[in-house]
């Protein structure tokens, strides 16, 4: 990512169909890939603020200790137009997240995998033309 | 899909021969007699900048190859897997979603949107041009993230490198509303969050000295086409490592109700060894732009840096073991 990062930045180009386009940030520069983590907890917010979406949620440890993570999402104009909104993630829920924790070794990670308890996806995807976020034909 | 295929072939056509299109649809007028280009339009595509190399020889796809070559387009880029490297899992292993590159390749069916040079290819780099682009990514490996500083635009806020002008298709929030008043043109930009305003009196470009992120437009038109100059860019405002002395000219011309025909030719002899030329269908939207307030809650920058201090921290450890 860091040497995609690179070329895309100097370049101030997006690789449209030859290569997965980035993101608003480098996340390769904030999350490690060495240190994967899975995480089920209880949603206690969503803040729908730019560039990206975050929801925090309580994890309790085997022991009982509570901490607070917070989960780094899609950009918030982005997943409106996908269908979710400020109730599809409301405090309370149990979610599923399985990402990679900050470089810092904060309780920050972000969102490669959100789920709900069920396994039912939190943000969902339509691959194929016609989906959500498609611009009708005209 | 049949149905769009044939639509698309006949616009195909039609596009093809501007002026006979401009002959046959008139567009309607604002109160003050301009060609309409008033709404929100998006221009998502899947139709990449430059000719992929297996369509080399191949500028417009026939109706009939427009279906399979989305699907297949469109499925690869979307896919939601896990990426054997794990930087890249970690950087880019988000399903669609998350995107919102559009399904569609642009109307004219071209297979590239750069249309001059014929290959569909950005011309050569000059070699001032290349030194500078060497310069930058020196200058990105040794000071990666010393502070906010050293990262993008993007990044930092600042600018969007597709939101224009030029105006490209990127990941998401391609979305524009145009407006028009009397004796000026503003572009809303969603992504992310800039309007340009345009004058058509005739008044001269900003003198030399002062330089604009956005660069300085100046608008007229030619017929039903809007054409818009900009030119006193900044230094660090590279689109594809442009240099300040890029002079941009765009053309907008409303070619049915529903589509905007938008060609922009790059021009900077101190980059690229020709200029080129590319061509984007917008299409009207029934969305609405939505604030990209971007400075909001902008946490990755301090994700960044923080992840780069302990980056440091770990090979100052390793180094004294």
């Amino acid at each position: 990512m860091r040497s995609i990062t690179k070329i895309g930045l100097a370049m101030g180009v997006a690789l449209l169909a030859a290569a997965p386009v980035w993101a608003h940030h480098a996340f390769a520069a904030e999350f490690d890939g060495k240190t994967p983590v899975k995480l089920q907890g209880t949603v206690t917010k969503m803040e729908w603020i730019n560039p990206h979406a975050w929801i925090h949620i309580d994890v309790k440890d085997k022991d009982g200790k509570v901490t607070n993570w917070m989960v780094e999402c899609g950009t918030p104009n982005t997943l409106l137009r996908r269908g979710v909104n400020k109730n599809s993630v409301t405090p309370g829920m149990e979610i599923v997240v399985d990402g990679y924790q900050a470089k810092d070794g904060s309780n920050k990670a972000n969102g490669r995998d959100v789920t709900f308890a069920d396994g039912r996806k939190v943000f969902l995807g339509n691959t194929g033309t016609g989906g959500p976020g498609d611009a009708p034909e005209k | 899909m049949k149905l769009r295929c044939v639509v698309v072939g006949v616009l195909t056509a039609v596009m093809a021969a501007s002026t006979a299109a401009q002959k046959t649809w008139t567009p309607p007028r604002t109160a003050d007699g301009q060609p309409d280009l008033e709404g929100v339009w998006s221009n998502a595509t899947i139709t990449p900048l430059e000719r992929p190399a297996d369509l080399a020889a191949k500028a417009f796809f026939a109706p009939s190859e427009v279906a399979a070559y989305e699907k297949r387009v469109v499925e690869n880029a979307n896919v939601d897997r896990r990426r054997s490297d794990i930087t890249a899992d970690v950087g880019l292993a988000y399903n669609e979603a998350w995107w919102d590159r559009g399904t569609h390749v642009v109307k004219t069916l071209r297979t590239s949107l750069i249309v001059d040079p014929a290959d569909g290819k950005i011309p050569a780099l000059t070699a001032e041009g290349e030194r500078r682009a060497a310069a930058v990514a020196e200058q990105r490996r040794l000071h990666p993230a010393d502070g906010p500083e050293d990262r993008g635009l993007t990044e930092r806020c600042i600018l969007w490198p597709t939101a224009g002008p030029p105006m490209m298709p990127s990941a998401y929030n391609n979305n524009y509303q145009i407006f028009q008043g009397p004796g000026y043109v503003a572009i809303m930009v969603e992504m992310i969050h800039d309007v340009r305003i345009i004058p058509l009196d005739g008044r001269p470009h900003l003198p030399p000295n002062v330089r604009q992120w956005l660069g300085d437009s100046r608008g007229h038109w030619e017929g039903n086409t809007l054409v818009v100059e900009t030119t006193n860019f900044t230094n660090k405002t590279r689109f594809r490592g442009s240099s300040e002395d890029l002079h941009l000219t765009e053309r907008f011309t409303r070619t049915d109700p529903d589509t905007i025909l938008y060609e922009y030719t790059v021009n900077d002899p101190a980059t690229w060894t020709k200029p080129w030329t590319a061509q984007v269908t917008m299409t009207k939207s029934d969305s609405r732009v939505y604030e990209y307030a971007c400075h909001e809650g902008n946490y990755g920058m301090v994700g960044m840096l923080e992840g780069a201090r302990a980056e440091e921290k770990n090979s100052a450890k390793a180094g004294a073991k």
